[in-house]
């Protein structure tokens, strides 16, 4: 049976080794210029795929007077963002799930009521679902069901110079018990 | 023009020829292009319905009727934001057969899905990916092609639910480029390259509309190519590894083929056919033309058929146009990705990244793994393969169902509620479990049976199942909140919401 047996494999390339003749090196010289070029070549195709401007919303923006806002939460849907007044207090919830990016709902209970999560004690609302993979979120953000793997974000809040309006920078990050008092 | 002119080419037109003896059935694939594609004579073994179920050609079917369809619909369809939606609702409202031509398109999507699966699955379970020990030939390497056919097959549906930029495409988008971005370290990188910026917006939809009206389909056209002359170069389907045996039998000093084949200075080695002791003959062939052309034609036209009446009769959905203020509730991807949503409602590494990785290089690494060449192009090789078939199976029911209910009655963060750490949850959870179960099991049928072969069909049939109930659990079986719910309970109907 070996006798009749014939390797029909497919090979790229049939040396088997580095070729020590002349030949051999101009080949291997040709295929090394060959992947530099090709390198070369790439690069400003691949790089002009990654944008260097990007149009899109900006991450601070004015988002309307403070006693606008009703006691409570109020969610804001252009912005996705949680919006929660406790009177004078004001901070906000990122209302993008930390799993894959889908929008938490928030689900509130019949009454407030005092919680405690991870050393911080608060007035819970309600708490956050997420639609996509069931992930569950505390009132102030922190993961306990599911599959999320970091609490939600809480944003940065100050009041506009100019007009006086809530300023929501969602590129500044701040910790949970962030209030700015109006 | 005259009327014997005009019946010449419509003789032209139908080919009305018919072979009278061999040697003209040889002649004519020497002289016609298209029929190039077939050897002169095919293995009566080859022909038979039973060792292929003609899924290959099916699928290669489907794929033109995609093509067809998706350059009519390219002139149709405007890639953006503003209007995408829009021109879909006008191929539904508006359009002569616009509904036809989109229900026609999806339906083909789905239906190369499944057949590129079964394919898949056909071509494991009959051995077919094994090189044979006479003529050793490449089908290990076509294995690979093919798996790299099913990745591109996928890549193709994922780009093409994007572009309705309905509800459904985006939060589909939404889900799968987070999928990307829980790679460690690159993932945020890779997001943003397939965003084109850091949302899904006008970027996002004109390069997944080029990669899938033009990148992709020219890859899958190139390495489908490739796929099937290799069956050409390989010598047919697997079961002719029978006609060689016999052959060899019946004359084993035969003298051997010697002359190549290949085309000098580009492909290295000969084809199968030098040294390939097979002669077909009467006996065990009959000429390619007409006995597989007039099936192939016939495998065409029904896959054709079948492909319109399902378009008749199923509707291409088209939720509100995408909004990304507001994610419905349960947000789903399409079914041949539910399996994997499922897992990644476990973690997203673990059940997006590790696990579909694993399952792709696995699946590549097959043929390499297993290299015994018995029972080749035989369903589960023999008694005993059946035998661990079955066993796969159930083990697999069993084990895919118990992590189900593992997920669903105690989740891991109920069973650690004091561990916060997340890299230990990406680590210890339901896909993690099932992962090592299937490789244990792998490990223990190879040390019983000693067998490459019989430990490879129980772990494929293992994930068959698992993969079978995973899509089905993440289809019918979870709603809003993907909390679950047995088919004959009620969704809740105002899921709690502000």
């Amino acid at each position: 049976m070996a006798s009749n047996t014939v390797n029909n494999e497919v090979r790229v390339s049939s040396d088997a080794g580095a070729d020590p003749t002349r030949r051999g090196f101009l080949g291997r010289l040709t295929a090394a210029v060959a992947a530099v070029g090709a390198l070369v070549a790439g690069w400003p195709l691949l790089r002009s795929l990654v944008p260097n401007v990007l149009y899109e919303p900006p991450k601070k923006f004015r988002i309307g007077a403070p006693e606008n806002f009703q006691e409570g939460v109020t969610f804001l849907e252009e912005h996705r963002i949680f919006l929660f007044r406790d009177s004078s207090n004001y901070h906000a919830v990122s209302g993008i799930c930390t799993h894959l990016g889908c929008t938490v709902k928030f689900s509130p209970f019949t009454l407030p009521q005092e919680e405690t999560v991870r050393q911080f004690t608060y007035r819970a609302l309600g708490e956050f679902h997420c639609p996509c993979h069931g992930s569950k979120f505390r009132g102030e953000g922190t993961n306990y069901a599911g599959p999320a793997p970091r609490p939600l974000k809480c944003f940065h809040l100050e009041l506009s110079r100019a007009t006086g309006e809530l300023v929501v920078d969602v590129a500044t990050e701040v910790s949970r018990d962030f209030r700015l008092v109006v | 023009m005259s009327l014997s002119k005009i019946a010449g080419i419509w003789e032209k037109l139908i080919w009305p020829w018919r072979p009278e003896s061999n040697r003209e059935a040889g002649s004519g694939i020497v002289a016609n292009f298209l029929l190039h594609w077939f050897p002169n004579r095919i293995s009566l073994r080859s022909l038979a319905f039973p060792a292929s179920l003609y899924l290959g050609t099916i699928t290669f079917v489907v794929f033109l009727v995609l093509t067809v369809t998706g350059v009519i619909l390219m002139f149709l369809y405007v890639p953006s934001v503003e209007r995408a939606y829009w021109s879909l609702k006008d191929l539904d409202h508006a359009v002569s057969f616009g509904w036809l031509l989109r229900r026609l398109h999806r339906i083909s999507a789905h239906l190369m899905v499944a057949l590129v699966f079964l394919h898949m699955f056909r071509v494991f379970l009959t051995g077919s990916y094994k090189a044979g020990e006479i003529v050793k030939s490449a089908r290990p390497f076509n294995w690979v092609l093919g798996v790299s056919l099913l990745v591109l097959t996928l890549l193709l549906s994922f780009t093409g639910y994007l572009l309705p930029w309905d509800q459904l495409a985006f939060w589909a988008i939404t889900v799968g480029t987070n999928i990307a971005a829980a790679v460690p370290y690159v993932g945020e990188t890779i997001r943003q390259f397939l965003l084109g910026g850091t949302i899904i917006g006008q970027p996002t939809l004109i390069r997944f509309y080029v990669l899938h009206c033009a990148l992709l389909p020219l890859v899958l056209f190139a390495v489908a190519a490739w796929h099937m002359w290799r069956i050409r170069k390989d010598g047919g389907l697997a079961i002719v590894e029978e006609d060689r045996k016999e052959a060899l039998a019946r004359e084993p000093q035969a003298p051997k083929k010697s002359k190549t084949y290949s085309v000098l200075g580009i492909a290295s080695g000969t084809t199968v056919q030098v040294n390939d002791p097979t002669t077909l003959n009467e006996d065990n062939s009959v000429p390619s033309t007409p006995f597989l052309t007039v099936r192939i034609l016939l495998i065409t036209l029904l896959t054709v058929a079948v492909s319109i009446g399902l378009s008749l009769v199923i509707q291409a959905p088209l939720e509100a146009a995408a909004n990304p203020e507001v994610t419905p509730n349960p947000a789903k991807a399409p079914w041949y990705f539910l399996g994997l949503q499922e897992m990644v409602g476990y973690s997203a590494l673990m059940g997006g990244v590790i696990v579909p990785t694993i399952v792709i290089l696995g699946l590549m690494l097959i043929p390499f793994l297993d290299r015994e060449q018995k029972g080749i192009g035989y369903w589960f090789t023999d008694g005993p393969g059946r035998k661990w078939g079955v066993f796969g199976f159930l083990f697999g029911l069993v084990t895919t169902c118990g992590c189900l209910a593992l997920a669903l009655l105690a989740p891991m963060r109920s069973i650690f509620p004091t561990i916060e750490s997340q890299v230990f949850f990406d680590l210890v959870n339901p896909a993690t479990f099932l992962l090592l179960l299937f490789a244990g099991m792998y490990f223990v049928v190879l040390k019983k049976t000693d067998s490459t072969r019989y430990a490879a069909i129980a772990t494929f049939c293992a994930f068959i199942i698992a993969f079978v109930i995973l899509t089905y659990t993440g289809t019918a079986l979870r709603g809003p909140n993907w909390d679950f719910f047995w088919p004959w309970q009620a969704w809740p109907v105002h899921p709690t919401a502000l």
